[in-house]
Formats: C-alpha cells, structure tokens, sequence
C-alpha cells in the first residue's frame, strides 16, 4: 500500500519534470482567388515541446547547453542571446489586394521589411540594446539590412500588436517595432531561410520553394513567427506565402493549376523528420473543376492531401472546365473583405500636403476599428486638421481613443493611434493636413530624387474575427537640395574670398607714386 | 626709383609720398599684421583639424617586450643527496624549453603548494603532485621528468593542431546525416548522455584554463560535395578528400551570435548507397581538422530498424570526440595511462599556454606601436588607451607573481592577452584610415593660394626695400 502510494509519487514526480522534445509540421494551404489567381501559403512549424524562454535576470550568466534535434539551432542561439520571448519577421514585396484576394492566411503583409518583438525586460543590458543586437543578428542570419531598423523606424505599439503568444509573468515585457518599405526580397533571403529547416530543400513539402517561379509572383512574401504557449513550449513557424497568376503562362483562357506550373517543382519524397505534411486546397464554390489526385479528406470547401507516406511523386493539380471570364465573376462578386481602406498622400507643395484615408465598409452593421500610423519624422501631421466626413457629410463622432507620440525630428517617428468607428454601409473619408521636412544634406539617400517611402498603416478591426489589414506604402517627395552644391559653394566661395581680399589689401598697400608723362607730340610745333 | 625726388612738384598739389598712409612704416605694418594673424591662426587650425590620438606607453611596451619571462618549476627530492639534485638540475636546464627555470631542492621538502616530489621506487607512477620512479640512471629520470615537466617539444606538425588560446570556446556537436531519406537516417542520439560520460570529465579538468560553451544539433541532409571514390569493400576517401570534406555552403553548422571560437565535432553519416565510407590507408575513421575541430564516420549497419544512434555507436563516437578534444586545446603524448589527466600535465598545460600567451601579448603591443606610428591617420581613443594599460599591468603583476602562484599569474596572462587583443581589434580605430592626403589640398589650395600670393610677393618687396634702405643709410 505505502509501496503503491510511493510509486505513483515517484512516477507524478517523474512525469513534472518533462523532457524538452521537438516536433515538425508543415503545411501548404492553396486558395483559388475570385479574379483568376492562386495564393498559396507554405507553413514550416517547429515545436519546442516544454521549453520556455530564457529568464532575461540571468543573461549574463552562462546559459544552459542547447541541444536540438528539429529546432534551428542559429535562430535559438539568436532568441537566448538576446532574451527575446516573442519575434515576427516578414520581408514581402508587392502589394496585397484586399479586394480581390481577400485576407491572407498570415496576416502580416506590409510591404518591405517588418520586425517586431516583445523583449524581456530587467536584465542587466537596456530592452533598445538587445533590440539593436537582434536586428542585427537577424541581418545577418538573413542577408538583408535589417540594421537600418534603427531608432529612426522604430515604435512601440503595444495595443495593436498584442503577443500572439503568452509572456511569462514573472517579467515584464516590452514591445518593439519596426518597418522598413524599401528592402528588397530576393534569393539571398531564401537560401538562409531553407537552411532553418530540417529537411531543408531536398525532401518534403521545402521542394516547391523555388525561387524563380517564386520571385516570379505578383506577390510573395516570406515570414519568421517565434513564439511561446504556456503549456505547449516555444514555437518556430517559417511561411512563405506567394500570389501567382497561372493565366499568365497559358495559352488557353483557363486558371488551371498544378504544383508543376505554380513552382515548377512536384514532392518528390516525403520529409522524415516531419509529424504531418498536409495540402489543403480550398475548393471553388461556383464553377465546375477537377481535382486530381483523389484527396485524403475532403469536405463541401475544402480538400486535405496527406502527403507524408507517399511513394511516388505527389503533384496536385486543379483544371476547370469553362474558360476563366474575369468581369463577370470581378463585378457581380462583393468585395472579399468587409472594409476597404485606401491611403493616398497629395502634396501640393514641397512644404505641404494632405495624407487622406477613405475606409469603405461594406457590411450592414457598424465596425470599429484601430487605426495605426507609425510616420517617420520626416512627416509630420497637423493634428488639429484631423477631419472626418462621412459619404460626403461631415462626421464628428468618428474619433474616439486618439493616442499621439509626436516625432523627435532626426530621431525618432511618430505613433497615431486612433480608433474609427464607420457606420453600415458607408463610406468614411480622414484627412489631416501634413508638413514636410527639409533634411540635412547627410541625410539623403543615394537616389534623392526617388522619394522616401513611407511604411504602411495598419487597420486592425475590433468587432470582426479578422486579424489587422495593412495599407500600401506611400512614396513621399522631399525637397533635395541640388546635389552639386558643395563644388558651387567652394568655386563660389573661393572667388569671393580672392575677390574681397584682393581688393582690400591692394587698398591697404597701395602706393602712390608721380610718374612723369613726356609732353604730348601735338603740343610742341616741330619747324622743319 | 624714385622719379617724384626729381620732379618738381608744382605749386598747390601735395606730394603723394606724404601722405599719412603712404609712410612706410605704416604699410610695413599692415603687412606684418596679416602674417602675423596667419602665424597666430595657425595653432588654431592644427588643433581642429587633428585626429584624436592620445599617446601611448610606448617606452614602457619596450620595455616589456624585452624582458623574458621565466616561470620556476620546483622539485624535491626527498630522499636523495644534494649531489644528486645538482646533477639532475644541471641536466633538466638543458633539456627543458626557454621559459621554464627547474630549481631541484632535496631534502625536507617544504610545504609549498606547487612543489613536485620525486621519490624512488620499483614502478613509475603519478599520483597528484608525487612521482615514484626507479632512480637507475640520471639520463633515464631526466627524460622522465622532462616528459611530464614540459611534454610540448615534440613534432611541429602536432603543435599545430592545437587551437589559438581564448577564454571561452564553444563546443558544437553535429549529427549529419548524408542522406536521411536513403533508408539509413539516424534521427536521434542521446548527446547530452554522451557528452556527460566522456566530455565533460575532460571539461571538468581543463576548467582553470578555458569556459566551454556546449551546443548541438542534428542536420537530416548533409550533401558532400565531391564524389567518392569506389574501393572494393564501399567507398574510400584519400587525403585530398578530407581536406576538402567539410561542405560548409550546404551544411549549416553552427556560427555562434558571439565573437568566440567555435571548436566543431561532427559525427558523419554516409547515405545507404556510400555505406560503408573508410579513409584509405587508415585504420580509423575518424580525421582531425587543425584548430577546427574533428569528423568522426559512422556506418550504419546494414540492419537499420531503430532510428537512432546505439549505445555502443554513442559511446565510440563520443570517445573519438574526447580524443580530437584533447588534440585541440592542448598536445599530449604523456606514457603514463592514469587517469585521464595528472595534475603534472595540466600545470604542464598552464605553464605552456602562459608562455603563448605572454608571448601573444608581447607580439601585439609591439605591432599595435608600430602600426599607429606607422599609420598616421589613425585615431586612438581613451578605450584604446585604458586597454593597452591595462594589458601592461597585467603583464606587470604577472612578472610579478610568476615565481609564487602559478593558476594566479595564469589568469594575469589571459587578462593581458584578452585586453591587447580587444586593443588592436577596436573598431573605432578605422574612421579616417583612408582619408587621402590629396584630398586635404584640394579643398585648401583654392581657398588660401589665391590670397597668399600677393603676401608673399608684397612682403618680399618690403625687405628687399628695407634692406636696400639700409645698406644706402649705411
């Protein structure tokens, strides 16, 4: 009986002290749009089974060994060194179409580079010091200017950008942000991120990551998502999610797809390391088609393959029957999203200009929502010129919970956080009035004359189940001064000092002397 | 030269030459004011335009370099005469390398710590800080004691393995596998058992010397990147191969978010087409990279039902990965098989690493002097400073303590090396290294030349004047 009694003690006391193990999932989501393109949706998840992060009170201790079997061990050494708890990276490039594509499965979509992390705070080094060494850690680790997210991009937002994750209590936590529009995502980006993986390139669903059809998209975008679950452990998820356009490389009028025309690659074998690899296809609710192979599961609108014990090949392809006849189906279908949003920047002068949003709600009840603008110094809004008009009328009650971090000019952006409520069915138009700065001659950027770009806002509904919708980038016009100055100033310069001191030393020194003159020849009459 | 002396001035005009600024003193004057607010102005443009470069002890670096450095090695004989310890500190002198200084006392043996005993007796064996050895002859004890004093004068090719010294190393542990999806993939292994078992007892030993930092990892797809070569019994690799067998494009092994080295010991799986993979003309299959770390193979069995790594294959891996260690932080070729370590080898080691390492600070301060009063350009700042300061104290109190307490003056010397190090790799020394010199007169020449030629040439003719008047007055 005692025996019995010690023995379920010692296995409970056993089972607490639960071993670290890892699991691996992928996942590829395929989703027909309504205007003929395809959007595809790549998910690596690693699992770190009853890890936690790394207690940031002792991080200039030695840290525990890390051993990892699935788990990335670059990205671990990356999270512990630096005490970073939650951590999401997206390097897009194009622009996301809400209206015809609808919400992404990932929702972060702003164009160019976008980091933002919770750091633990209370260790010995500042939350903006470990802030600084992960940007550039993660630059490295992904051969992109990261480092250029400096304090010059950088915000804290902590109302629109919750953790998707739990913070573990016992310390608290800041939030840091930053968005960069104008980097570029090319192969370079890629090849690090297929070395995160286990199975990297050669097996499983990582195949199809190939990056001249991938490149080759309307629109792609690749993402780093580190969190952690309380109960589960920490969790590293790698996505990439592309827009590709199948009538593009097609004679014939339909939107046919298959794994070979979308990445040019099939699975050719399944990945060992991993739990599950599944394929869900969303399947078209209004035209007739045929999916091949036979899907594992399938329901009324969406298909599941289950590609892990596979033996040949797998290539999943979809053929419609009629040809694609884009205006019909574009005009009679309602807008995929229930808000619209639209953010144009008129500048009338190179002083002056107006940043206007219009947000259309579609649906038949009202929606509020958050809207966030994270404006770098060299824009600066007239907050006193903030008007709302509502389908032509103005409207006052629009505004409610304005938060406002003004900019520090050469430093730091400004933070606008309003919350908008728009009515059912209308059309909801803000405006604020915004000046210009003039930039110190160092501060311009090789190619001036382009413009800055501006990073995108972000609209996260309160009332939907949806997750925050972000606007295109803006390029914005400064005033640049003409480059060849510094030449001008010096020739100019030089000049004048000759000039100036030429003529004051002549009058200084000057001497006078009386210089005799022959008498003139006609005044003296020569007699022959 | 001076027509207006012989011209009469007519009635009613002055004489130009009178006029109160025409005198020549008062023109000698404004000519001398301006050269003289171009002297004064002089101080104040070297001044801003100076690069920071705060001196450096410079003498007191030479000073260093020059003195040697000699860590006293004692020994007592115990039972033994003083003629005996005279002969045999005669002949340890010549024998031991430039640094050491044996001192061979008999006797009653004091009651210092890092005293070494040597005994007589039927056996040779260690025991701490005590040695028993048959005494027969002196040339016998003296290759002995030689042997556990300073084990490192053996062949330069060995003293090569052995990894530059650092503070802290990390260790990486990889499993890569060629080929996992082949039919052999090994999935798992116990590292953190292995590692316990035969690792950390070495870790344990070396602690007064170096932090060991532990990682691992398991990699599925592991590609090589040459083919190999078919023998009659698998596949063999010569030893070009293995110096071209790491594939550091495809296999992502572990680079660490720190400026530490990392030592790497890979355990290789060959895929089942290229099992089983030997080296030709070996008998192990196991290679050391110098300074990099190890690559041990591993060939599956031909039934492969359990996924991951033995027992038996762990515990011979990890043995393997203990002896390429070893290899790597220090050189060892000791006769005795006590133990995994005596206390004589590892003062041995200490002693050793200290000389490189003085050594190594000696050589940095004296290039640093050289290369900032080579470098003009060069700024050196207060950080630079404090640190090559700081790396000459160290290696002050460690010519100070040499003689008292050796794991003491050891972690002088790693202070010393750290800092002389840090000095000479400060980032903020490269700002104006590239300034180029044509650059500076190009943006003066056009401001001043065109002002400074009509000082020069008025003030030459005031002299020549001056001098003239003086050589007529005369």
């Amino acid at each position: 009986m005692l025996l019995s009694r010690l023995a379920t003690v010692f296995a409970a006391v056993t089972l607490c002290r639960a071993q670290i193990s890892e699991y691996f999932d992928e996942k590829l989501t395929v989703t027909p749009l309504k205007d003929g393109k395809v959007a595809s949706t790549l998910a690596f998840t690693t699992l770190l089974k009853n890890a936690s992060p790394r207690n940031v009170e002792r991080l200039h201790d030695d840290d525990d060994s890390q051993h990892y079997t699935l788990f990335p061990l670059a990205l671990g050494q990356i999270l512990r060194e630096y005490g970073v708890t939650e951590m999401h990276l997206t390097l897009n490039a194009g622009k996301w179409n809400y209206d015809s594509w609808g919400h992404p499965v990932e929702p972060g979509v702003g164009t160019g580079a976008e980091l933002w992390a919770w750091i633990g705070d209370g260790a010995l080094s500042t939350v903006d010091a470990r802030w600084k060494g992960l940007r550039n850690a993660l630059a490295g680790l992904f051969c992109s200017s990261l480092g250029a997210l400096d304090e010059l991009r950088t915000t804290s937002p902590t109302e629109v950008f919750q953790p998707e994750g739990s913070l573990p209590s016992s310390t608290p936590h800041q939030l840091r942000h930053a968005s960069h529009p104008s980097e570029h995502v090319c192969t370079e980006n890629l090849t690090p991120f297929v070395k995160l993986l286990p199975c990297k390139a050669s097996a499983g669903l990582a195949t199809l990551l190939n990056p001249h059809r991938l490149f080759d998209a309307n629109w792609h975008g690749m993402g780093v998502h580190v969190l952690w679950h309380e109960d589960e452990g920490v969790e590293v998820r790698l996505t990439f999610q592309t827009v590709s356009d199948p009538l593009r490389n097609y004679q014939a009028r339909k939107q046919d797809w298959s794994f070979e025309s979308l990445f040019g690659r099939k699975v050719e074998r399944a990945c060992p390391a991993a739990r599950s690899s599944i394929v869900e296809v969303s399947l078209p609710q209004d035209s007739p088609y045929n999916l091949s192979p036979e899907p594992t599961l399938a329901e009324k609108d969406v298909a599941w393959f289950d590609i892990q014990p596979a033996s040949k090949p797998v290539d999943i392809s979809m053929s419609y029957m009629p040809d694609f006849n884009p205006g019909l189906a574009a005009r009679l279908a309602k807008p995929s999203t229930p808000l619209s949003v639209q953010r144009t920047l008129k500048e009338s002068s190179q002083a002056h200009g107006q940043l206007s949003v219009v947000l259309k709600n579609h649906e038949s009840y009202p929606i509020q929502a958050v809207y966030l603008e994270t404006m770098p110094w060299i824009v600066q809004f007239y907050l006193h010129t903030l008007t709302a008009t509502l389908d032509g009328h103005p409207y006052t009650s629009a505004f409610s919970n304005l938060s406002y971090i003004p900019a520090v000019p050469h430093s730091r952006p400004s933070t606008f956080h309003v919350l908008l409520s728009i009515p059912a069915n209308s059309t909801l138009k803000v405006t604020m009035d915004v000046t210009k700065a003039f930039l110190r001659y160092t501060e311009h950027p090789p190619d001036a004359q382009r413009g800055w770009d501006l990073p995108p806002a972000i609209i996260a509904p309160l009332n939907l189940d949806t997750n925050r919708m972000y606007t295109p980038t803006l390029l914005v016009d400064l005033a640049t001064p003409d480059f060849s100055m510094p030449y001008n100033v010096i020739i100019f310069t030089c000049t004048l000092l000759a000039f100036l001191f030429g003529n004051v030393f002549n009058l200084l020194t000057r001497k006078f002397v009386v210089v005799s003159l022959k008498p003139a020849p006609s005044s003296t009459i020569k007699e022959d | 030269m001076d027509p207006q002396n012989d011209l009469a001035i007519p009635s009613g005009l002055r004489n130009p030459a009178d006029l109160f600024f025409q005198k020549e003193t008062i023109r000698r004057t404004i000519i001398a004011s301006y050269w003289i607010t171009i002297l004064l102005a002089l101080p104040l443009w070297w001044h801003t335009t100076s690069i920071e470069r705060l001196p450096l002890p410079e003498a007191r670096v030479y000073h260093q370099v020059d003195k040697p450095i000699s860590i006293p090695v004692r020994l007592c004989l115990p039972q033994s005469n003083t003629d005996l310890s005279s002969r045999l500190q005669g002949a340890l002198s010549a024998r031991v390398p430039k640094g050491l200084e044996v001192v061979v006392e008999s006797g009653n043996c004091g009651t210092e710590k890092d005293t070494y005993v040597v005994s007589p007796g039927p056996k040779k064996i260690v025991r701490g800080r005590h040695l028993t050895t048959p005494f027969d002859d002196l040339e016998g004890l003296t290759q002995t004691i030689v042997s556990l004093v300073a084990p490192s004068d053996v062949e330069q090719e060995k003293q090569t393995r052995v990894a530059q010294f650092a503070s802290r190393y990390r260790l990486a542990f990889s499993l890569l596998n060629e080929d996992a999806s082949s039919g052999n993939g090994v999935m798992s292994w116990d590292v953190q058992k292995g590692i316990h078992q035969q690792i950390q007892p070495l870790l344990d030993v070396l602690k007064p010397l170096h932090n060991f930092t532990i990682e691992s990892q398991v990699q599925f797809y592991a590609p090589l990147e040459f083919d190999l070569r078919p023998t009659d019994s698998g596949f063999g690799l010569s030893y070009e191969d293995l110096t071209v067998f790491i594939n550091s494009a495809e296999w992502t092994l572990s680079s660490s978010a720190s400026n530490d080295p990392v030592l790497h010991f890979i355990l290789f799986v060959p895929s089942a087409s290229h099992t089983p993979l030997r080296i030709i003309d070996s008998k192990s299959s196991a290679f050391i990279l110098p300074q990099w770390g190890g690559v041990s193979i591993y060939n599956t069995p031909s039934i492969w039902s359990t996924q991951q790594l033995s027992d038996r294959g762990l515990q011979r891996a990890f043995s393997t990965f203990s002896t390429q260690l070893s290899y790597t932080t220090w050189h060892s070729s000791s006769p005795e098989d006590t133990g995994l370590i005596s206390q004589w080898q590892l003062d041995a080691l200490i002693r050793r690493r200290m000389l490189e390492t003085a050594k190594g600070t000696r050589d940095t301060l004296r290039s640093f002097i050289k290369l900032a009063n080579q470098l003009e350009n060069m700024p050196v700042r207060e950080d630079v400073r404090n640190d090559i300061e700081g790396s000459l104290d160290a290696l002050e109190k460690l010519y100070n303590s040499a003689s008292t307490s050796l794991s003491q003056s050891f972690a002088y010397s790693a202070e010393a090396f750290n800092l002389a190090s840090r000095a000479f790799f400060n980032p903020g020394m490269l700002a104006l290294l590239y300034f180029p010199t044509e650059h500076k007169y190009a943006v003066y020449a056009p401001l001043f030349a065109s002002g400074l030629v009509p000082l020069f040439v008025s003030a030459l003719r005031e002299l020549k004047a001056w001098k003239q008047q003086r050589a007529q007055s005369r």
